[in-house]
């Protein structure tokens, strides 16, 4: 305490300036890493590639984009995938979670193996995925291929052409292609869900619970009056999680389907890799990557604001 | 009576639920163990048509334990072993994933999660601590940036590799996939970190600053080992995260002596994938070591998992 | 546990700390060395192949050993000017990592092998020098075959690139499944296709899916679109799809698909629809000349194994009269079409040491031998040099099978004088999957207008 006066200016001035200091570097890698790229990415949006260099075209590009016919249709398929990817590993991640709040023995051991999926890469689970259906050799294309089982030709599910779509070209029902795509990303995201909703529910508070099945409620009633609406929060944070995941995610697809049978799995992020990196058009790539940022923004927008909101009721 | 049923109901609702549980444990890891089956066969039991489960079979019966063709072939392919007298064994792997690819990602993982965990700390504690003009706008800004999709944006990062490699005398091809990395991993650890903070009571620093701790010190001394174990959670996942990233590494790294493993994979790809074995073993190798770490740090995941979500 | 958790963590630190010490030390080496031997500078090149890739069961093996025998070669003939020093890239990755390289003004190589439709992405993006005064100097100039120093050329005239090996497109054939002779016609071919299905065959295998950008337009279903006297460009750069000759071989291709004459694998992708005629479940496999390369071990239809399980057993098979080579079958009065692959090097720009590759490349054109090892391992297809092609390596019965079908047809480039030609193949072959896969009963005519159109719009 001696001390402390002399110091006390100095000290004053790094405790102000200290969470500056703290944060600086942090931004500065941002900046660099991801700040400046998406700034390139904007520029690069408006411009075309001649055989001489950069040419400005204003929005040129996003027209030409709109004129193709794959891009409607990813959009198509990246809704059924969304919407397929979302459903299935809510669903099962729920009916998994609260089985596992039930402590029945070995749940540890379960929860462990469970959460194994996890860990693999993408690009890994899409190779696993393809391994067991591969046709003719794949560990189940014997049974899928067998025409008895599956008539009238037997089902192998990479080669499979779509159905007829319903609603004009909107490309519903999925091609079995597509189901299995939305089961293999649904394996790998579901640990994560089941853990956020399980995280959730330790929070019902077992007192609440128990009042309630002593005032007669059973199980479904249970469910639906007290555990949904209190992990509803959750859910609606993991359901914005794995948009955000599935609209970006393309190691699965690039290493599942390449976007095949035919263009049956073409979501939108692998055409931004195949127009990309594929066809080499830089430009229109960056329009399409804008238009998926959008979309990101809005995701994120909502996480903040639902998250916010958790906290004040907390 | 009514006691007993009540009971004997409990007992069977619990017996279900194990066993509904054992039957979703063993179809989610099916997919795994069919490749760890695949990586075992030999080339003449993949290309069967119709496919065989388990290359057990003989001309006489379907399944015959003691006639199983098991094989290394896979995993010999993909290690190469080569008699080499200078080694401990007599030979030494020679191929590129043991030799080149697991080394790179072991030490991309690293440094990637040593400086994630560094800054991400910093940060985190500076969030969690201090208000400050536009706080909550940063915050939600850091967030935001990650969602411009890093395919057109890794144009952009190599223009400026190509820039740094003419310019800087120091410049290593793998420094900048490193710096990629954190600038991706650093924003989603930036908020967990500041939700470890968060549960850290104030009042400690409090006292510490009072019993003369400089802001600093106390940052040191008292937060950061209560922080600790929150921060590992960050390293660990940051590490898992750089592990199993593919498209970046693909697209930024030029020379094969710089590829991680997860695009080394690309090799055992090629044009063929007949090779289903090779292929299957050499996932079965690069998965592994991350999935033991899991198995031993399990709870430390699940820690940043919910953190980064429920909080962040 | 606090305990723990400290130790694990400094631990952790430890690792990570060495790890960068280990990455910040390791290059330095490297850096000294080149700058010390000023005078050796090094010869760069990209390769599909890599000469450290010792597998023996490496799909790229004959382009692996051909590099490892001969880069030690160069180096002993340059001793004390140039350092052969490759660098393997993915074969689908390549043309995107030049391409972007040159855009972004990084490092290139002094020379690139290149082939198929990835010179016209080149060239259009301007990525490869204009070595036309060079190549004209060169004594083995005048030694080109005509056509193959076409596919070399820019739309401006100039040459881009020295054409080595020319890779026609043909069918391998077992004999044992055509008795008769392969089909000569799309009537004759539907009839043994039929007898052959009553057999539990598949008359022939074939790639057909949308995979790798779409290659599959260049591959069977242009033999075929062109064998009924079709094309895809106008002559003019556009796009030209919806004519009667292209309608009429998509609707063969169509018939054959909903009969079932070739395997599912065939629209599978990952070239596992090879493994067909591996063991000749399917009579025949329509690819380019250097299939042999990849499409092995094999079994012929009487049991015959050539199990090597390298390029030479398609050689052998050959040899033992078990598969021939003929040309795509045509409609009645038409002369059987086939694309023209060219395999060549090419210099891109910004390359530090083109001379280098001048010496590399008149290394292997000058001399006979190095021009026949090259065209018979990695080239995998016909020299490109006149005066090789009458050497008696070329009289082998694999080259004399492969003359008999190249000599039967008219092979020409498939992109013809479209200028992007990745973006061609992927409109052309999504529409074509489509319409004898995905939905049988979709007209023709207007699904191939609409890809058309969408290509034009984008002149």
């Amino acid at each position: 305490m001696r001390s402390a006066k002399p110091r006390k200016p100095i000290s004053y001035h790094l405790r102000k300036s200290l969470p500056f200091w703290l944060i600086l570097p942090t931004l500065i890698v941002i900046i660099i890493v991801q700040v400046y790229p998406a700034l390139y990415t904007i520029w690069l949006s408006m411009q075309a590639r001649h055989a001489t260099g950069w040419e400005y075209v204003g929005t040129q590009n996003f027209e030409r984009l709109f004129g193709t016919g794959l891009f409607p249709e990813s959009v198509g398929h990246t809704v059924i995938f969304l919407t397929g990817y979302a459903l299935v590993t809510l669903t099962l991640g729920f009916v998994i979670a609260i089985l596992l709040k039930q402590k029945v023995p070995f749940t540890g051991v379960y929860i462990t193996l469970l959460f194994i999926p996890w860990i693999i890469a993408d690009i890994i689970a899409g190779l696993i995925f393809r391994l067991m259906v591969t046709p003719d050799y794949g560990l189940f294309s014997g049974i899928l291929q067998n025409p008895a089982l599956f008539p009238p030709n037997g089902l192998s599910i990479l080669t499979a052409a779509r159905p007829a779509p319903w609603f004009g070209s909107f490309p519903f029902p999925p091609s079995p292609a597509m189901i299995y795509l939305i089961l293999a990303a649904s394996w790998r995201a579901l640990p994560f869900i089941t853990l956020l909703i399980l995280a959730a529910l330790q929070t019902v508070s077992h007192e609440v619970m128990e009042s309630a099945r002593i005032d007669g409620a059973n199980l479904v009633q249970l469910t639906r009056y007290i555990t949904i609406p209190l992990i509803l929060p959750t859910m609606v944070v993991a359901l914005f999680f794995l948009m955000l995941g599935g609209i970006n995610g393309v190691g699965m697809v690039f290493s599942l389907t390449g976007g095949g049978p035919g263009t049956t799995t073409y979501v939108i992020s692998y055409l931004l890799y195949v127009i990309g990196w594929g066809q080499l058009r830089f430009g229109r790539a960056a329009a399409l990557a804008l238009l998926i940022a959008a979309v990101n923004w809005l995701l994120i927008l909502s996480v903040l604001r639902i998250t916010r909101i958790n906290d004040r009721s907390r | 009576m009514t006691k007993k049923f009540y009971l004997n109901r409990r007992i069977w609702k619990r017996r279900l639920v194990g066993l509904a549980l054992l039957v979703i444990t063993v179809i989610s890891i099916f997919p795994i163990a069919t490749t760890i089956l695949v990586s075992f066969k030999q080339q003449a039991d993949i290309t069967r048509k119709p496919p065989v489960i388990f290359p057990c079979d003989t001309p006489e019966q379907k399944f015959d334990i003691k006639a199983c063709r098991w094989s290394v072939e896979g995993y010999q392919r993909v290690f190469a072993p080569k008699p080499d007298e200078g080694s401990l064994f007599g030979f030494k792997f020679t191929g590129n994933l043991l030799r080149i690819y697991i080394p790179n990602t072991l030490m991309y993982a690293f440094s990637t999660a040593f400086f994630v965990t560094l800054l991400a700390s910093f940060s985190g504690f500076a969030f969690s601590r201090y208000h400050f003009r536009g706080h909550n706008a940063l915050m939600a800004a850091i967030y935001a940036v990650t969602g411009v999709p890093l395919l057109t944006n890794i144009l952009a990062l190599y223009q400026m590799s190509i820039t740094l490699r003419k310019n800087v005398g120091f410049f290593d091809d793998r420094m900048f996939l490193v710096f990629v990395y954190l600038g991706f991993f650093l924003p989603i650890s930036v908020w967990i970190a500041k939700g470890f903070f968060d549960t850290i009571p104030r009042e400690l620093e409090e006292s510490a600053l009072l019993a003369g701790c400089s802001t600093l010190g106390a940052l040191f001394r008292i937060t950061m080992p209560l922080a600790l174990p929150g921060l590992i959670s960050v390293f660990l996942l940051t590490f898992v995260n750089v592990w199993n990233e593919f498209i970046v590494a693909y697209l930024l790294v030029t020379k094969n002596e710089y590829k991680p493993a997860m695009f080394g994979l690309y090799d055992f790809l090629s044009q063929n994938i007949i090779n289903l074995q090779v292929l299957a073993a050499a996932c079965i190798i690069i998965a592994a070591p991350i999935v033991i770490l899991f198995l031993f740090a399990r709870k430390i995941f699940f820690k940043a998992m919910v953190e980064g979500a429920v909080k962040g | 546990m606090k305990r723990n958790f400290r130790s694990l963590f400094i631990i952790l630190v430890m690792a990570g700390l060495i790890s960068v010490l280990f990455a910040c030390a390791s290059p330095a080496p490297t850096k000294t060395t080149t700058t010390t031997e000023t005078q050796v500078k090094d010869f760069v090149t990209w390769f599909q192949y890599d000469e450290k890739n010792d597998d023996p069961a490496s799909d790229e093996r004959v382009g692996n050993a051909y590099l490892r025998k001969t880069i030690p070669e160069f180096n002993a003939d340059f001793s004390g000017k140039w350092n052969w020093v490759n660098v393997p890239k993915a074969w689908d990755k390549m043309t995107a990592e030049l391409v972007a390289a040159v855009i972004a003004g990084g490092d290139v190589p002094d020379m690139v092998e290149l082939g198929g439709q990835q010179t016209i992405t080149y060239i259009n993006n301007n990525a490869l020098m204009d070595i036309t005064d060079w190549v004209k100097a060169q004594s083995w100039y005048a030694d080109f075959e005509p056509g193959a120093i076409k596919a070399c050329t820019g739309p401006d005239g100039k040459i881009y690139c020295v054409p080595t090996a020319e890779r026609p497109a043909l069918v391998y054939v077992w004999s044992g499944r055509y008795p008769n002779g392969f089909p000569t016609t799309p009537e004759q071919f539907l009839v043994e296709a039929e007898r052959l299905k009553s057999e539990g065959f598949y008359a022939w295998t074939y790639f057909g899916s949308t995979a790798y950008g779409g290659s599959g337009a260049y591959r069977m279903v242009w033999s075929l679109i062109s064998s009924y006297g079709g094309k895809y460009d106008d002559g003019q750069g556009n796009m030209l799809l919806n004519i009667p000759e292209n309608v009429a071989a998509i609707t063969f291709l169509r018939e054959t698909v909903a009969k079932g004459y070739q395997p599912e694998t065939v629209f599978a992708g990952g070239f596992v629809e090879e493994d067909a005629f591996k063991d000749a479940s399917a009579g025949a496999i329509p690819t380019g000349l250097f299939g042999y390369r990849y499409i092995n071990p094999l079994t012929a239809p009487d049991g015959t194994k050539f199990d090597k399980g390298n390029e030479t057993d398609m050689i052998d098979a050959i040899a033992a009269g078990e598969v021939i080579m003929r040309p795509m079958f045509a409609p009645e009065g038409n002369i059987p079409g086939c694309n023209l692959d060219i395999q060549g090097y090419g210099i891109p720009v910004g390359a530090k040491n083109p001379e280098a590759s001048h010496d590399y490349i008149n290394w292997i054109m000058s001399d006979m031998t190095r021009t026949i090892e090259y065209v018979i391992g990695p080239g995998a297809g016909f020299p490109t040099l006149v005066s090789a092609q009458s050497n008696p390596a070329m009289q082998t019965p694999f080259y004399q099978q492969a003359a008999i079908a190249i000599n039967a047809s008219q092979c020409s480039n498939w992109a013809g004088t479209l200028e992007r030609p990745a973006e061609a193949s992927e409109l052309i072959m999504n529409a074509v999957y489509k319409l004898i896969k995905e939905d049988p009963t979709m007209d023709i005519a207007t699904e191939l207008q609409k890809a058309q159109e969408e290509y034009n719009a984008n002149n």
